[in-house]
């Protein structure tokens, strides 16, 4: 027995589709062009939003003087950035109306920001020592000397939070106030970079005959902490869904997805020596047995108001991790605030932390009255 | 009497609603044009390819380094056979920054050296006009 052939639907019903898969249309064609419009935006990624100067140079290290609309350096109390050295600095002064070092500058401050630059095949001998000893404290030296000030400001982020930790241990007198952002102290605390590195093979970073870390290894440790973020199928398919959002959010997340991707590759030696004094097992900090140099670290000398910010979703550094530092720096003032990683510092709810930053280094000089 | 000049008002016609054909038309030329921009500035403008590239990660130019970074950002090289010239490069920096130090201190001395001078000139005025 053959069958009927199917009635034809009727005039309305295929009008009614064609006209829903015009709008269908349309819309995708929308989002096709917002996305020409956004990846065709000048000047918000690469370097700082504001007007800087270079004050210091040393190998790749650039020593940065943010300067007031009238292009002069502001007179206020001296605040030094740190940031990690294996990401790009810019994430602090990331955009106009979205950058942490130009809010502090605004409420009084002056502010310099250590950029430690892109190292290169030589660099992969750099130690800890180079840095602490080396970079950060000549750019203290700088700051102090510029500013006629015998102690200033620290505020280090990330990895650079650890440079700046040591490197008040070992030089307590020329730090008045130290802020440290996202800063791991418990490496024993399970999770995080330092984990995630040590599962990959950190562990075999040789520190006599070191490599230089590329970059997309480095980059490679970060995406293992979301896993699925760094598949090409699933980062088209978030960016074809956040294409709906106005032109402005979708600037602001491209930007924050490009510091992302632009890590710098890291001096093998460095990696090894942070593994092998800080890392899972080791855990340097809170046994005490940390050294930089020849040096031992000793907590007691943090004599100086320290405030530590840990974030609440922070898969890089565990809140858990940074918060022991009251146990290492018992006086420390303890913050957590919601938000990942880098979406504290320079996020939405980004203020939150610059707001509490500006009141912590203004109990101790009197700026900070300006915002 | 004047001449009265006779002037005429001619009425708006209401365009007439585009037909569904007429829509489907006009949305496949917009797609056209939409498409040949991105043909264009995908051959043309080698930014946007990286850029297009980095959104997508993994794809096409990811590997490029964003604009304004230093090149070095992705051309991580392997430790070579011989490194001795990295060596010599290496401890050549470390020498810069300790020459670096060493002119710090004397500029630290130098400014105290300033300062120790101006308390006293300060303080031997006061006493001269203490004496006088």
């Amino acid at each position: 027995m053959s069958e009927e052939p199917p009635e034809p639907a009727p005039v309305e019903d295929r009008e009614r589709e064609l006209e829903a898969m015009l709008a269908l249309s349309r819309r995708s064609r929308a989002r096709l062009e917002r996305l020409y419009e956004v990846l065709n935006s000048p000047g918000h990624y690469g370097v700082g939003a504001t007007p800087t100067t270079v004050v210091y140079r040393e190998n790749k290290l650039r020593l940065l003087r943010l300067l007031d609309e009238k292009g002069q350096p502001r007179a206020g109390p001296p605040v030094l950035f740190v940031p990690a050295p294996v990401s790009r600095y810019f994430i602090i002064d990331l955009l106009p109306g979205r950058s942490f070092a130009g809010h502090v500058a605004a409420a009084g401050f002056d502010v310099f920001i250590a950029d430690f630059g892109t190292p290169t095949r030589e660099d992969r001998f750099c130690d800890l020592e180079y840095y602490v000893e080396g970079l950060v404290r000549r750019c203290v030296r700088t700051v102090s000397a510029l500013t006629e000030r015998p102690a200033i400001n620290i505020v280090g982020y990330c990895l650079g939070g650890t440079l700046s930790l040591l490197y008040s241990a070992l030089h307590p007198e020329t730090v008045a106030r130290l802020v440290l952002l996202t800063t791991t102290v418990d490496g024993d605390v399970e999770g995080g970079i330092a984990w995630v590195a040590h599962k990959m093979g950190l562990a075999g970073e040789s520190y006599d005959e070191p490599r230089l870390v590329p970059a997309a290894e480095v980059k490679s440790w970060f995406e293992m902490l979301s896993p699925g973020s760094n598949s090409t199928a699933g980062r088209v398919r978030d960016l074809w869904e956040r294409l709906d959002d106005s032109p402005e959010r979708l600037r602001d997340i491209r930007t924050m997805a490009s510091w992302v991707d632009d890590v710098v590759p890291a001096p093998g030696r460095l990696l090894a020596e942070l593994y092998q004094k800080f890392g899972p097992g080791k855990n340097g900090l809170m046994a005490g047995t940390a050294t930089v140099g020849r040096q031992l670290i000793d907590s007691t000398k943090i004599t100086m108001p320290v405030m530590s910010v840990s974030a609440e979703k922070d898969t890089i550094s565990p809140p858990e991790g940074v918060d022991a530092i009251r146990r290492l720096v018992p006086h420390a003032d303890v913050v957590r605030l919601q938000g990942g990683h880098v979406g504290i510092v320079a996020g939405r709810a980004a203020s939150g932390l610059w707001k509490r930053t500006v009141e912590f280094l203004a109990a101790g000089s009197g700026a900070g009255d300006r915002r | 009497m004047p001449q009265r000049a006779e002037s005429f008002v001619v009425e708006e016609q209401p365009k007439p609603e585009p037909t569904l054909v007429d829509r489907w038309v006009e949305e496949q030329q917009q797609w056209q044009k939409t498409l040949l921009t991105y043909m264009d500035s995908l051959g043309k403008n080698e930014d946007f390819l990286v850029h297009l590239g980095n959104a997508m990660r993994g794809s096409l130019l990811a590997g490029k380094p964003y604009p304004r970074a230093e090149a070095a950002a992705v051309t991580a090289a392997e430790t070579p056979a011989d490194d001795r010239l990295d060596r010599i490069l290496h401890a050549l920096h470390q020498i810069e920054g300790q020459l670096t130090d060493l002119k710090l201190s004397v500029d630290e001395v130098k400014a105290n050296a300033r300062k120790r001078k101006d308390k006293k000139k300060h303080k031997d005025k006061g006493e001269d006009e203490a004496d006088e």
